[in-house]
């Protein structure tokens, strides 16, 4: 368990800042415990420098240095300046345990599964720890960024709105915009491959389309289709449906010349051929642009109801919530939305493994 | 090469003149929406120098539909931001302490207009319609006044069905609202154009009915008023206001020449700003921007009733800046 020379300077940082944040608290010992036990543990992790002590030490001496800093923060106050040090080491620790764990991790003394998980896991609470300390030490004020906990009290308190929010949103007006935008992709992309009249004629309108902004095509669909959720999933069908159309004509162009002869062999029909061997063959980029589509769409939704809405949906929230200055709601449902998004990314990336199985990069076990 | 060194001095010495001839308070204001007449007051005072006698370095920033001048304050963005009372008693609930110095606007410009086909000839008639409110801190009035009938606003049987409007009189036109939210000097004026009129419009008057919230009022920062020079800053700043808005509203051709000149966004049309010169007119007071404390009262009694903000606000105005005028 030789350290390396990354390992080596993080700890030297870590330690050093909570030794000179020890020697500053001395002269206002007692006032926080917790960050004073932290700095005494952190500090003796160098007397070992030679023997390094295992690496799950460093991890929980970083998380009780978050955890200390957080219970000591002050009200109303700005932090002292050795605290901003048992930060500063904090995180050092932090980076080390990390660095420490993916370095046995790839030496094979720690098993892959499950531990890996472990690394983006603290990556993000340290992010979050982070956020929490710098806003309420260096009193941010809220409207500005409030930190996580109060945003955190707040999605507790409103599930009603947050609820009600995203069946709007996510339920009315994504799922439904995402399937015609690109079901008609799909649909336009076998018409477009079948005839090169059409390819000449809808290509590039398709194109023309894709460069159109949310801003300026979302005010127009209120005025064709209502207010409503019909407007919001116009809007999330002219997003998704070139990036279908686009993916598709090239998927279906992936079969080799080889593999078509193979189907002329056996007299396939035109049809036959699409639906045993072209469309397979492009599966992996469908997939793709249903991927794209998935975070596409969500953003479109939401833009779009920064016009014209029913007082309900996270874009209606997002933009008067601004106007209201309640930020710590408007972080909430971007916190929904962002899980809301990922998730629906995640669901499509699994249907795409258990469907292109037969795909090189499935195979591997990476999707 | 001797040229280019007594080409150099030169330059450093003009450059280093100009700050000293430039020693006057700067301060920043953020207006609430986008340049036009609604300001003609402090953008008279602008073009005309008024800022300058007073020895005054003003910068003034435009808003828009997504600036809120009070997130732009509590940033550090401006010293003094144009806003209404009830977005800034519910900021300075929020944690934004803001503090009314004067208050031009005396009378509120806000009305709801439905046309005479949707049936709508009183407030007995909402139930069961669509009205467009503004959001982004216009939608306290609105909120209020529905409490004050005894309105649901959430959609439920028997209340109203509220609407996020856009800035313009499109849900009306398009008939997406059976009514909606006009300012007398700027949306208004696009109905009149569109050929709605008194005859063939109700309308519902803010200031008639008694509903009417404070307005455009200027706000600084608590912490701010403790420094004398900052409220002599202020108190300068809102005279050569003042004599700014007396200026347009004698001038109402010039005044909107002038907006149509500020504005650099080149979307202010001589015409309509000429329109809001006119109807600005009837709201502000020019001679005398005290806050008026009943019309205060009534105020932060509407926004504790329709429970915008959950206790009565304390040293949310002060005095010092217009007693010193």
């Amino acid at each position: 368990m030789r350290l390396s020379n990354l390992q080596l300077y993080l700890l030297l940082v870590g330690g050093g800042a909570a030794m000179l944040g020890l020697a500053l608290s001395l002269p206002t010992l007692g006032n926080a415990p917790l960050v004073l036990i932290f700095f005494v543990l952190a500090t003796l992790p160098l007397f070992r420098l030679a023997k390094p002590l295992s690496l799950w030490l460093d991890g929980l001496i970083a998380i009780f240095g978050a955890v200390a800093l957080i219970a000591s923060l002050p009200q109303g106050a700005s932090m002292p300046l050795h605290h901003w040090l048992a930060l500063f080491s904090a995180w050092a620790f932090a980076w080390l345990f990390v660095e420490r764990l993916s370095a046995a991790i790839r030496a094979g003394t720690l098993p892959e599964t499950g531990t890996s998980l472990i690394i983006p896991v603290i990556f993000g609470l340290a992010l979050l720890a982070m956020w929490e300390v710098v806003t309420r030490g260096a009193n941010v004020p809220a409207v500005l960024l409030p930190p996580p906990s109060a945003i955190g009290a707040r999605m507790a308190a409103e599930t009603g709105i947050l609820w009600a929010d995203f069946v709007q949103t996510f339920i009315r007006s994504v799922l439904p915009g995402y399937a015609i935008g690109c079901l008609a992709g799909l649909g336009v992309a076998i018409l477009v491959d079948r005839s090169p009249f059409l390819k000449a004629g809808i290509m590039p309108i398709g194109n023309f389309m894709s460069a159109l902004p949310i801003i300026g095509i979302a005010p127009i669909m209120v005025m064709w289709f209502g207010f409503d959720w019909q407007s919001k999933a116009a809007v999330v069908v002219a997003m998704t449906f070139f990036p279908m159309l686009v993916n598709t004509v090239a998927g279906l162009n992936a079969a080799s010349v080889m593999e078509r002869d193979l189907m002329r062999t056996y007299a396939a029909s035109y049809w036959q051929t699409l639906f045993k061997l072209r469309l397979p063959a492009a599966g992996p980029f469908i997939f793709n642009a249903l991927k794209i589509n998935s975070t596409l769409a969500l953003i479109g939704a939401i833009v779009a109801e920064f016009f014209g809405t029913p007082v309900v949906g996270m874009g209606f929230r997002i933009s008067t919530g601004v106007g209201r200055l309640a930020i710590d709601l408007v972080w909430a449902e971007i916190a929904v939305a962002a899980v809301a998004g990922s998730a629906f990314y995640g669901v499509i990336a699994l249907i795409e493994r258990g469907v292109t199985f037969w795909h090189p990069s499935v195979r591997g076990g990476r999707a | 090469m001797k040229k280019i060194i007594t080409g150099l001095m030169a330059g450093v010495l003009a450059l280093s003149a100009a700050p000293a001839a430039m020693a006057a308070d700067a301060l920043t204001l953020q207006l609430k929406w986008v340049t036009q007449a609604q300001f003609a007051g402090y953008l008279v005072a602008e073009a005309k120098g008024f800022y300058d006698e007073e020895d005054l370095d003003i910068t003034i920033l435009p808003g828009g539909p997504n600036i809120a001048p009070e997130q732009v304050i509590a940033g550090g963005g401006a010293d003094i931001i144009v806003t209404w009372m009830a977005a800034g008693m519910a900021a300075r609930e929020s944690g934004v302490p803001l503090v009314n110095i004067a208050q031009p606007f005396k009378r509120s410009g806000l009305m709801m207009i439905c046309p005479t086909e949707t049936g709508i000839t009183s407030e007995a008639d909402f139930p069961g319609h669509t009205l467009g409110v503004w959001f982004f801190g216009n939608e306290y009035p609105f909120f209020a006044w529905m409490n004050k009938i005894g309105l649901a606003t959430d959609g439920s049987e028997g209340g109203v069905t509220v609407l996020q409007q856009s800035f313009d009189i499109q849900p009306m036109i398009q008939g997406q609202a059976d009514c909606i939210s006009v300012m007398t000097y700027n949306e208004y004026g696009q109905a009149l154009d569109a050929g709605y009129g008194p005859d063939n419009l109700t309308i519902f008057n803010y200031t008639e009915m008694g509903n009417d919230l404070l307005e455009d009022g200027l706000y600084v920062m608590e912490d701010t008023l403790s420094d004398p020079a900052k409220v002599d800053a202020y108190t300068r700043f809102v005279r050569a206001s003042m004599k700014g808005w007396a200026y347009a509203l004698e001038n109402p051709d010039e005044a909107a020449e002038i907006v149509v000149e500020m504005d650099e966004t080149g979307a202010a049309e001589f015409d309509h700003q000429r329109y809001m010169v006119e109807e600005v007119s009837k709201l502000v007071d020019a001679e005398d921007p005290a806050l008026d404390m009943a019309t205060y009262d009534r105020t932060v009694q509407a926004l504790l009733d329709q429970e915008i903000i959950t206790a009565t606000p304390e040293g949310a105005y002060t005095t010092a800046v217009t007693d010193g005028l």
